[in-house]
């Protein structure tokens, strides 16, 4: 396994932030042929490390190793001539030019003059670059028609038409679906057997085992460990033994980590909070009846395009609804997520940035803004700011939100740190029933111990919880019951005596590819 | 080092306007020869610059929300051709000169809140590009008010106590002229800076103001949170078109009279000037009125130092637009 050449190395790498060190002299090898993992939590240094690799910063000290060459780049360009390329989570992508385009965006094949563009080979290129990645998307098509996977291909071949011997993901899977995934791991482990230098980021700890070839934690800034896959194909630390996600999820953290999820408790089998009765999202979800109590969980699980994002923003008014909604027994409908906000439902989205948080503005703006009118006062002439503050500073003791002060804007805060301003906006709007979409999206191991304790608490407070997530270990860890919904429906569903057995997640994952029909009574 | 120059660049992008304004006013108040800082030499700098001013605090809170308000400059001469009109017509009827005037005066606040009220509707319920919708008023108000008096001037018949309205003010105790006259402080500048300290609370204290910032910084997310956002827009814009109908009255009032083919030309382009000069993002969701205060009279000693220096005007434009776009270059956040 050590014969493969090293493509790129860091050399004692260190990076200095004013009051931090964000890396300490880490020494890392990128072999061609190898796809190698970073992981640790956010704060670990992943990130910086990746952007002295790619050019957007320069080590304090250390330096880089480019084929047996020291080198350190003093801007992106100089990387990408080096031929290293990062897929970027936000794909670098114009929307409206074809894929062909795109791949050769910068450097286009011209005709004799050097003016026109010889679509014929521009297309020739394209046809070729995505052959090789397995991609069947048509290279005359406009990229604003591609799903999300198709795209990211696109970018892959994108960097490969730039001779890419170094490819660093930066958490690839995060904006793909189940399926979507496994497409593009086919698509890494041909970039490997190329003779490639595969970098991969990841928060899913399952994936790094399922793919990396080598892996490499991050913790406070140091390389804590490695570990690397044996001739019999399975991952081993230094003494030989056999690495799981629990064991890399230990190194990230320093410490074993106690049951990623909290006791369960009882559901309280109280009078239903929310009922939907025949309920959907006009044109996209229909047929749902689905009762939850207050101090119960209820996970809806299903893959990306199923729907289930669609129907929790119909409930609660931002999207046309169908079918009926009870509310502790009486019907509702509601036109603005501002209606349902008054009569007790909270909605917090899947999406931080683009929909659910403000990310240019302060912690106590993001916190107060939908129960601005608690604040307010004469006619909304005057806002409290002192009471806005003291809030704000009670939920970032309540939540554990780890920030410098709360008037600067979030958008420098991590992942997690974000969840729970986005939470703590929704909870100070007193909600009787709150829906969570994705909770742990995007978020590390640490946070996400503390945001189940967190839900878990609410729903013993009473609060009638539903969490919509796509990963299923969450769910099953996490609710009381699971529904899974497909193509706009539900199909099926887990009670919580299913949920204990030692299948369950195999057998939702079933359900919601459609591989297996059950209509169970679950609601 | 590093740490020094972006602490400088924070600085420069907090109080850099100010600093500007600082040293633009040493050196005018040194050009006309008065002592260095001559309470007469601010006094005509906002009391000229007023009008402007009153279209750029409403500009800057158009431009927080995420819009834009092109139509402003063809608001004021609607909204003051209408007023004058129907002043003129009360006098003509015999009514006292103190019923016209307040008629006159509400008629052209009522028009500039009724010009801005369709920018908001087209915005809000056309579903049109504000830039669109404002573009369209742009054209459509100034022609309007061309209509109305032929492309010419709408002469106010108002004996004394309009311009007196327009030209008038308050004197100041204790604070005296060259000449050795109280300075008086106009009634327009006194209109500026009230509707400029109104302006500034609404959006650093009032909910109104959060609410404009939140849609401005990320409207999917606020509408998330539960807000209005079409009566969020739909205000803005009708505010703009009271404001717009204030300066008309400011205007009409200081000349006794309304040319439709020149007043408030230009005034939409000086306005977001004066907005981007004060530190306002285009972008939205971020703004400040008292920058755009300042803005606005940086704007203004430009034009008269420009002009005692004998500048021809028809270079002023291209000195102007380059403070414009310095401006915009100092202030630009650093690249992280």
């Amino acid at each position: 396994m050590e014969n493969r050449a090293v493509i790129l190395g860091t050399r004692a790498v260190t990076v200095d932030y004013p009051g931090v060190r964000a890396l300490d002299a880490v020494t890392l090898d990128f072999r061609a042929g190898e796809i190698h993992a970073i992981v640790g939590e956010n704060g670990a240094g992943k990130s910086t490390l990746m952007k002295v690799i790619s050019g957007a910063m320069r080590p304090t000290e250390g330096e880089l190793e480019l084929a047996g060459h020291s080198a350190n780049f003093a801007q992106p360009s100089e990387a990408i001539a080096a031929g290293i390329a990062m897929v970027h989570q936000e794909l670098n992508l114009v929307p409206t030019l074809t894929v062909e385009e795109n791949i050769a965006l910068g450097r286009e094949p011209t005709g004799v003059l050097g003016i026109a563009v010889d679509h014929r080979a521009q297309r020739a290129q394209a046809r070729e670059l995505l052959a090789l990645l397995g991609s069947a998307c048509e290279t005359g098509e406009l990229v604003s028609s591609l799903s999300i996977g198709q795209a990211q291909c696109v970018e892959i071949a994108k960097c490969l038409a730039r001779d890419a011997r170094v490819l660093i993901f930066d958490e690839p899977t995060a904006v793909l679906g189940e399926q979507e995934a496994a497409r593009l791991f086919v698509q890494l482990r041909r970039l490997r057997d190329e003779g490639r230098a595969v970098i991969f980021i990841s928060h899913h700890l399952d994936e790094v085992v399922t793919i990396a070839d080598r892996v490499s934690v991050l913790r406070d800034g140091q390389l804590v460990e490695s570990f690397a896959r044996d001739q019999s194909g399975s991952l081993r630390d230094a003494r030989g033994r056999s690495v799981d996600a629990g064991r890399l999820a230990a190194a990230m953290v320093g410490r074993e980590l106690g049951s990623l999820f909290p006791n369960k408790g009882a559901a309280i089998g109280g009078q239903p909070a929310i009922e939907l009765i025949d309920f959907g999202a006009r044109g996209i979800s229909q047929g749902i009846s689905l009762s939850v109590s207050s101090g119960e969980i209820v996970g809806i699980a299903g893959l990306v395009g199923s729907g289930r994002s669609e129907t929790a923003q119909a409930i609660v008014g931002l999207r046309p609804q169908a079918g009926r909604i009870l509310l502790a027994g009486s019907a509702v409908r509601f036109e603005s997520a501002g209606a349902a906000m008054r009569a007790g439902l909270a909605y917090v989205s899947e999406d931080r940035k683009g929909s659910g948080l403000h990310l240019s503005l302060s912690s106590i703006a993001n916190v107060t803004l939908p129960s601005l009118d608690a604040y307010t006062s004469r006619g909304g002439l005057h806002v409290d700011s002192n009471a806005e503050r003291a809030t704000t500073n009670r939920w970032i003791d309540t939540l554990g939100i780890r920030c410098a002060r709360p008037d600067s804007p979030i958008a420098l805060l991590s992942g997690g740190n974000q969840q729970k301003i986005a939470l703590a906006r929704w909870l100070e709007t007193n909600p009787k029933v709150l829906i969570i979409d994705e909770p742990t999206r995007g978020v590390d191991v640490g946070a996400k111990a503390e945001i189940y304790q967190i839900i878990a608490q609410l729903a013993r407070d009473g609060l009638a919880c539903i969490v919509i997530s796509s990963d299923l270990p969450e769910l099953i860890g996490l609710a009381h019951r699971v529904v899974v919904m497909r193509g706009g429906r539900v199909v099926g569903g887990a009670s919580r005596e299913q949920l204990a057995l030692r299948n369950c997640e195999e057998r939702i994952m079933r359900i919601a590819s459609g591989l297996s029909a059950e209509l169970e009574a679950c609601a | 080092m590093n740490r020094l120059s972006s602490r400088l660049q924070e600085a420069l992008e907090r109080w850099g306007v100010l600093i500007a304004f600082a040293i633009l006013f040493a050196i005018s108040s040194f050009k006309q020869g008065f002592d260095f800082v001559n309470p007469e030499n601010f006094r005509a700098l906002l009391n000229s610059n007023a009008p402007v001013g009153i279209l750029a605090v409403g500009m800057t809170l158009v431009i927080v929300s995420g819009g834009i308000d092109l139509s402003v400059g063809s608001m004021v001469v609607l909204a003051a051709a209408l007023g004058t009109t129907a002043m003129n017509a009360q006098i003509a009827g015999e009514s006292s000169e103190l019923n016209a005037v307040l008629i006159g005066g509400a008629v052209t606040i009522a028009a500039g809140i009724a010009a801005g009220c369709i920018n908001g509707a087209l915005i809000v319920f056309g579903r049109i590009a504000p830039f669109i919708a404002t573009l369209g008023g742009l054209a459509a108000f100034r022609s309007m008010s061309l209509a109305i008096a032929d492309a010419g001037e709408i002469r106010s018949q108002s004996a004394t106590l309009f311009s007196a309205l327009g030209r008038g003010g308050i004197p100041i105790p204790g604070l005296e002229n060259a000449a050795g006259k109280p300075l008086t402080i106009s009634f327009s500048t006194v209109i500026f800076l009230v509707v400029a300290v109104v302006a500034q609370w609404f959006l650093s204290r009032a909910r109104f103001g959060r609410h404009l910032i939140a849609v401005g910084a990320n409207e999917t997310a606020a509408r998330y949170s539960g807000l209005s956002i079409s009566w969020i827009r739909f205000r803005v814009y009708a505010i703009m078109g009271l404001l717009a109908g204030i300066a008309a009255l400011v205007q009409s009032s200081r000349m006794n009279s309304v040319s439709t083919s020149q007043l408030g030309l230009g005034s939409e382009l000086d306005a977001i000037a004066a907005v981007v000069i004060g530190g306002t993002s285009l972008q939205g969701g971020f703004g400040r009125v008292w920058g755009t205060v300042v803005g606005v009279l940086i704007l203004g000693m430009i034009t008269n130092m420009l002009t005692i220096s004998g500048v021809s005007p028809y270079w002023q434009g291209a000195i102007k637009g380059a403070v414009i776009v310095l401006a915009v270059l100092v202030q630009r956040p650093s690249r992280s």
